[in-house]
């Protein structure tokens, strides 16, 4: 091959490859007869300086001056193309308008939900799982219930015989003690006295509470770490996790000093979920010799089949036979209490919400005024099918929200929450539905588009004599909603009057497609 | 019916105008229009892709078979359109001396 074919296969090749970068600029379905047009014109200008002098840099610059001109008119292009989209202007009051805001709502609050720690932390804990039929036992003449009564002899006493009523017992004492901790959330070397519990280690087991190990603990806690190893692992209460430790997901397995000893987090109990005496920062589950003889504690015991049966209240007098066989009175008082899970709550609200809807606002769809020759099946299906689509985006959007507004702030505690949840969901679904149905008496019933441009019409002091109300229009041209200011016994509600042909020269110019 | 143009009183630009009488002049296709306007073709083919826009002027794709029987790519040809033409009358009193750099065949004959 001649030196001048390769120099000029080059030079073409940086000719094309300048075209085919500029084309990538232009919308794909305008691309190719871009491509074509300014390919051929790229023939000539390279035919016209080819014969000059090949090699010469002058008509080389020509031509490449000729290409880069091409980026212009491919911008050119684009930005034509842009012009002809439809703009989200253009959409306003449309079904595609409304239906897009309530998608970016429902994504946006789904984000939150994903990204806010507390909540986070919240759907971590699910599902949240309580064993039944446990009851705490305390001395029968004891007027304090926050008080603890039960000494650890006498759990020693019953723990070691077998029992009729009970299948489990588990024992706790609290006390106070310094801690020592590298908290994550400031970086900084924290010290305070938190409220230890000192646990027997069938304790979790027993309650059934939910905790979240680390890959570093054993998260059958039935034996105690302090037999395996130095470093004995503690559970954070969740309020503790939230307020010192930032929520932190990785918390476990993070070193503090609890008292005199290093202990090592092992996992976070959910706050809430039985109401148990005494408030506790920090759960160490220790072997029983550990508990000591004197310091009174909290015994939580399980019922067997039996003794639940036998369980007719909340609180039972129990007769035990205490370490040197004398007979004690003792009182057995339900763990149990109701906590809804955030979806039955959730149910609950928007019952409520639909309950108290029919007092705020009419449920009529305002189609009883609908002309029967006008309103085909396909629209009425198409009206129907819009509202089921509204109602249900609002739906999920309302337990998002109500779910990132109960626990995206850590510093609420879970029965806040609760209410806050309850509250939020039932305040969005009730003003939400009123909402969907108003929204939807609006709508004109032709092409599914909001009316606009209210006016007002007649006079307050002539409402019994002609009709005083708001008139607005569907600016497709298709309909005008009568809605009267007060209802009278011959205009209760409102009235769409459908316009016929001699309208059109008003609406030229923005008549809308019938979907 | 002709169809009326979008913006019957556009005011042309000189570039724009120049165009117009290039494309008036015979000079019909892209490259043709930058020899003869000496204008750089990032704003030959933009300002003609308004002007088709506008619809002044109006584009062609030349035959296939032209183009093989002449061993070379087909061209896109433009034609200036009744509203064109009427707009470039206006732009001649507009500028004068638009007839003088782009003469026309009758011009040229005369």
């Amino acid at each position: 091959m001649r030196p001048a074919t390769q120099w000029n296969l080059a030079h073409r090749f940086v000719h094309f490859g300048l075209l085919r970068a500029a084309s990538l600029l232009v919308s794909g379905s305008q691309r190719a007869e871009w491509w074509r047009e300014w390919r051929g014109e790229l023939w000539h200008v390279q035919q016209a300086f080819a014969p000059q002098c090949a090699g010469s840099w002058r008509s080389e610059l020509e031509v490449i001056s000729f290409c880069l001109g091409a980026f212009q008119d491919a911008l050119c292009v684009r930005s034509a193309g842009r012009q002809g989209r439809p703009r989200f202007a253009d959409i306003a009051g449309t079904p595609i308008q409304c239906l897009l805001i309530l998608l970016v709502m429902l994504g946006a609050s789904y984000a939150a939900a994903l990204l806010l720690p507390g909540v986070r932390a919240e759907r971590s804990l699910w599902p949240r799982k309580v064993n039944p039929n446990l009851v705490l036992i305390q001395q029968e003449g004891a007027t304090d219930d926050s008080q603890p009564t039960i000494s650890p002899m006498e759990f020693g006493a019953w723990e070691g015989r077998k029992q009729k009523y009970f299948d489990g017992f588990a024992f706790y004492r609290i006390t106070s003690e310094r801690v020592d901790a590298q908290l994550p959330s400031t970086g900084s070397q924290g010290r305070s006295t938190w409220a230890v519990a000192h646990a027997s280690p069938n304790f979790f087991t027993l309650l059934g509470l939910p905790i979240q190990f680390s890959d570093l603990a054993d998260p059958s806690l039935n034996t105690s770490s302090t037999d395996s190893g130095q470093i004995s692992e503690v559970i954070l209460s969740e309020k503790v996790w939230k307020r010192d430790f930032g929520a932190d997901p990785h918390v476990a397995g993070n070193i503090m000093q609890l008292g005199p000893r290093m202990v090592r987090i092992a996992g976070i109990a959910a706050d809430g979920s039985l109401s148990l005496p005494g408030r506790v920062d920090v759960w160490e589950l220790q072997p029983d010799p550990q508990f000591g003889a004197e310091a009174p504690g909290f015994v939580v015991a399980h019922l067997t089949p039996f003794g639940a049966a036998e369980m007719w209240t909340q609180c039972v007098h129990i007769t035990a036979n205490g370490p040197g066989n004398s007979e004690e009175g003792f009182l057995g008082i339900s763990l149990e209490e109701w906590k809804p899970a955030p979806g039955t709550l959730y149910l609950f609200a928007l019952f409520l919400a639909l309950l108290a809807l029919p007092a705020i606002t009419s449920v009529s769809l305002g189609e009883c005024s609908l002309n029967p020759e006008n309103t085909s099946w396909t629209r009425k299906l198409y009206r129907w099918s819009f509202l089921t689509a509204k109602i249900a985006l609002l739906l999920p959007i309302v337990y998002f929200v109500a779910f990132d507004l109960a626990y995206g702030c850590t510093t609420f505690g879970r029965e806040r929450a609760v209410y806050i949840q309850l509250v939020s969901t039932f305040a969005m679904c009730l003003f939400g539905l009123c909402w969907v149905l108003k929204d939807q008496r609006q709508r004109c019933p032709v092409c599914i588009c909001s009316v606009t441009h209210p006016a007002q019409v007649g006079q307050a002091s002539r409402t019994f004599l002609d009709w005083n109300g708001t008139e607005m229009m569907c600016m497709g041209g298709h309909t005008l909603l009568h809605v009267p200011s007060q209802p009278t016994s011959w205009f209760s509600s409102q009235r769409w009057l459908y316009l016929d042909t001699s309208w059109e020269f008003l609406f030229a110019s923005s008549t809308r497609p019938i979907p | 019916m002709a169809r009326e143009p979008k913006f019957p009183d556009t005011k042309l630009s000189h570039t724009a105008a120049m165009i117009l009488q290039a494309l008036d002049a015979g000079f019909v296709y892209g490259f043709s229009i930058m020899e003869m306007t000496g204008l750089p073709s990032g704003t030959v083919y933009p300002a003609m892709r308004r002007l088709e826009r506008d619809e002044l002027i109006r584009s062609n794709w030349e035959r296939q078979s032209i183009a093989d029987a002449e061993q070379r790519p087909p061209r896109k040809y433009y034609k200036l359109t009744a509203a064109g033409k009427s707009t470039l009358e206006a732009s001649r009193k507009r500028y004068p001396l638009l007839e003088r750099l782009i003469p026309t065949e009758e011009a040229k004959t005369v």
